[in-house]
């Protein structure tokens, strides 16, 4: 929707329009929602019929059929599937056919492992992508800096999935320093959940958010590089040396602020995609999150657990999408949004 | 500013050495990977045996069966008789309480069975619909009436949990299905769901404190995972040490495996619909010796199965000894083709699950390779069990992949289920997936309907276990699974796995 850059200066018509903006983005996150739910009851056709499990083992024929009409699953696909429309529209996201327990509750209650895992995931890869990428940048043909970029094609390259058992090989099992699964000891403060508060906590955290980091920890690092590149080879840059200022201020103030845009973006992007789908490194390290509890969803049928999930996670990245439009704009003011 | 700096650092440091010495308490108890996490705390609403095995441990259920042999013995039922064909006696326990203080009588087991009709939160329809009435004569007699006669009825009696009437009503359904209250030898500390669960000893339980003070249970599905926990000596236990691993642990000095035939037998099943090829005894016979197991054992299974002849395991009333398998013969298997009129072989899809048994696909995969050398062009359909087990009961698959055995130590009910020709009307042959149908099988099952006498029953399910295996070929049997385990060493624990794979912690002892 970046309509792309306009000379005008900022004022009111700036905020109208950001207004008008945010208003027609989030039409269109609801129209995305619609679609997404249409898409997943369509899916349900070809899971399976959950009723077999629910109605137990030694259930006879006619058992099995009530049991799919006390749930409803005897009607049509469509009057299901307005039924939950209309259901949803009152915060109703239906009941698990596993736990039996509200859906949506019980995909809020593993929210917390989640959020807590994606971000220190996201601080640890713009943390240390940001710096390695203008360290790369500054020398880029020194061995150390040639090993760097080598490793982090490896990163970028090693799937999740491998990169979290080697990592606890070696860090769990061969070193024995620290546990291979879980969240440790967490702490309830109100209905937050946190691994944060505690040496036991943070030492589960290590293993799995080093691994969800690696691959974005590569991409920003690289993309910090080029934009480094680029941004040290302009005139303003040459002219800040020639007046004599100090390297880090030069780097760090007038190289590093231009070429941050891009990775800025890029993380604000990532972290919804974090939050929304980092379901093999939750499921390597039995890590109590939502996206351990989508893969379980799925392997048992759970359908209303697995329609609410993937529309929370379609709000999520909705959101964060608009969240990194307007951080753009407050960024760099000569972006305009009509 | 420097002051609340300090201040925030020792609220810090006193926090963290609160959770450290959580960690310490925690490193008293027994802790467990297990590799199914429980689905909820309610103990009627997942009737499977991953499910069972949690409640096993907050509830007890009128009877129940003793490890390591699994002995049907009392529990909150002294003693039963059975007055006549449909009616059951049970004269329950004095003086047990449950967890919440509330004394266990009659009017609890009472809304305990009434409470398996409810499909909102009941697996057990089954067992609930074929109840006539429950009728408590005093606080301490209850007499159950069946509709129609259930020889297997006391059998299953391990499995129905008993649950307190008042605060099960009284509480938020919500709430009940996460908060089990029963009479169980252990009480729910806390349950955070995808990461433990706790529990304490009841110290009051009925039949004394359990040995283990506290127990963690840590579900870990992912069994790599779940090796490595064990491996960094972070728990003591895992179940599902899947057949990969297990040389890896018996190497490793500081674990030990523990194994048990498991009672679960693998088994091939077959149409036999009318102008299908495999309608013909010589087909069915063929396809069962052209399958070579005992390589599938040493190669797929890596030597942790055992040979079956048939469906039910030794200990299971109906269980026929004198059953032999049919030996490996592939060069027999082309002649009998060659005589059925199939010399160039036909085609047939094989189907089963790909997550739900041991080895599941691959030993589908070798089934395939072995029919295709005598001729019988094998298309694999293996799927998640999530798919699969619906298209069973839909009863239209020609050959599949499929395991079982049955929790109340009687073939009755289970070949009901698996052998009966399909009837909607009487409910008989749900999981008869190729709709399989033999009017003399069905006879004889029939009349063991009312036979309810162990040793009457023994006889007439042997002979027709004989002939749903030796006369019929109505199924290809192909082993039974082992059980693994795998434990710290040198810690003391004293664990002997059960037949029923309950981990049932008040056996447990370390």
């Amino acid at each position: 929707m970046k309509s792309g850059l306009e000379n005008s200066g900022p004022g009111q018509t700036f905020l109208t329009a950001m207004a008008t903006y945010i208003a027609r983005r989030l039409i269109q996150g609801i129209v995305v929602l619609l679609v997404a739910s249409l898409l997943c009851f369509i899916v349900f056709r070809f899971m399976g019929d959950p009723v077999v499990t629910l109605a137990g083992r030694y259930a006879t024929f006619d058992q099995i059929e009530e049991v799919r009409r006390s749930l409803g699953l005897d009607k049509p696909m469509y009057v299901q599937y307005f039924r939950f429309l209309g259901n949803v529209a009152q915060g109703n996201f239906g009941i698990s056919y596993v736990t039996r327990v509200p859906a949506l509750g019980l995909i809020l209650e593993r929210f917390p492992a989640t959020f807590e895992l994606a971000s220190t995931a996201v601080i640890l890869s713009f943390v240390f992508g940001v710096a390695l990428g203008v360290l790369v940048a500054l020398k880029p043909y020194s061995p150390r800096n040639r090993l760097i970029m080598a490793g982090s094609l490896g990163g970028i390259s090693i799937p999740t999935f491998l990169m979290g058992i080697l990592l606890i090989m070696v860090f769990a099992v061969y070193l024995g320093i620290l546990p291979p699964f879980g969240r440790g000891e967490t702490t309830q403060v109100g209905f937050w959940r946190t691994g944060f508060l505690n040496i036991n906590g943070i030492s589960h955290l290590i293993l799995p958010a080093m691994t969800l980091a690696m691959y974005q920890l590569a991409v920003l690092l690289r993309l910090t590089r080029a934009g480094m590149r680029e941004v040290l080879t302009e005139e303003y840059i040459k002219t800040a040396w020639s007046k004599g200022l100090p390297p880090r201020k030069v780097i760090f103030k007038h190289a590093l602020r231009n070429a941050l845009i891009p990775v800025i973006t890029i993380t604000g992007l990532q972290f919804g995609e974090l939050i929304a789908f980092s379901i093999i490194t939750e499921t390597i390290f039995q890590w109590p999150g939502m996206g351990n509890l989508l893969l379980t969803s799925i392997r048992e049928n759970d359908q209303p657990v697995i329609v609410t999930y993937i529309m929370l996670a379609a709000v999520v990245i909705i959101t964060m999408n608009i969240i990194v439009d307007i951080l753009y704009a407050v960024i760099n003011p000569k972006i305009r949004y009509e | 500013m420097k002051k609340t700096f300090y201040l925030l650092i020792a609220i810090a440091v006193a926090v963290m050495v609160f959770g450290a010495s959580v960690a310490v308490l925690a490193a008293s108890s027994l802790v467990v990977a297990q590799d199914v996490a429980p689905r909820m705390m309610n103990p009627h609403g997942d009737d499977s045996d991953a499910g069972l095995q949690y409640m096993a441990n907050f509830f007890d259920g009128l009877l129940q069966r003793k490890g390591p042999d699994g002995t049907l013995m009392p529990a909150l039922a002294e003693r039963w008789e059975r007055l006549d064909q449909l009616t059951w006696k049970f004269y329950l326990r004095k003086g047990v309480k449950f967890h919440n203080g509330n004394p266990f009588t009659a009017a609890d087991v009472k809304f305990s069975f009434e409470r398996l009709n409810n499909p909102d939160v009941s697996e057990f329809i089954n067992t609930g619909k074929s109840i006539a009435g429950v009728e408590a004569l005093d606080d301490f007699t209850v007499v159950i009436k069946t509709k129609e006669p259930i020889p297997w009825f006391a059998n299953n009696m391990h499995q129905v949990f008993i649950m307190d009437k008042e605060s099960t009503e009284s509480r938020d359904p919500g709430d009940v299905m996460v908060k089990p209250i029963g009479t169980g030898a252990y009480k729910l500390v806390e349950w955070v769901k995808g990461s433990y669960v706790r529990m304490e000893a009841n110290a009051d339980y009925w039949e004394g404190a359990p040995p283990l003070q506290t127990v963690e249970i840590r579900p870990v599905t992912e069994s790599s995972t779940r090796f490595a926990a064990l491996a960094s000596g972070q728990v003591d236990i895992v179940t599902g040490v899947p057949v990969e691993l297990y040389d890896k642990i018996v190497t490793n000095p500081k674990l030990d495996v523990v194994s048990r035939p498991a009672r679960r037998s693998i088994f091939l099943a077959l149409n036999n619909k009318p102008g299908s090829p495999t309608a013909d005894m010589r087909v069915r016979k063929a396809m069962y010796m052209a399958i070579n197991e005992d390589e599938i054992i040493e190669k797929v299974m890596r030597g942790h199965a055992a040979p079956a002849a048939q469906i039910p395991d030794p200990p299971t009333i109906g269980y026929n000894g004198n059953i032999q398998r049919l030996k490996y013969d592939p060069a027999e298997a082309k002649k009998l083709l060659k005589d059925a009129g199939y010399e160039k072989g036909f085609e047939i899809t094989l189907s089963g699950p790909n997550d739900r048994y041991v080895q599941d696909a691959k030993i589908a995969e070798a089934v395939a390779k072995y029919l295709a050398k005598v001729g019988i062009k094998t298309k694999l359909d293996v799927k998640p069990k999530s798919i699969f087990f619906p298209e069973v009961t839909e009863g239209k698959l020609d050959f599949y992949l499929i395991g079982w055995f049955d929790g109340t130590f009687d073939m009755g009910r289970t070949y009901f289920k698996l052998a009966h020709t399909r009837d909607k009307e009487s409910g008989h042959g749900v999981f008869n997936g190729a709709a399989f149908s033999d009017p003399d099988i069905d006879k004889l099952l029939q009349s063991t309907a009312d036979i309810v006498n162990p040793q009457e029953r023994g006889k007439v399910l042997q002979q027709l276990n004989k002939m749903a295996m030796v006369d019929k070929i109505a199924w290809i049997p192909l082993h039974y699974q082992e059980d693994l385990y795998a434990i710290q060493k040198g810690k003391g624990i004293n664990f002997k796995p059960r037949p029923d794979r309950w981990m049932v912690y008040k056996e447990i002892s370390k």
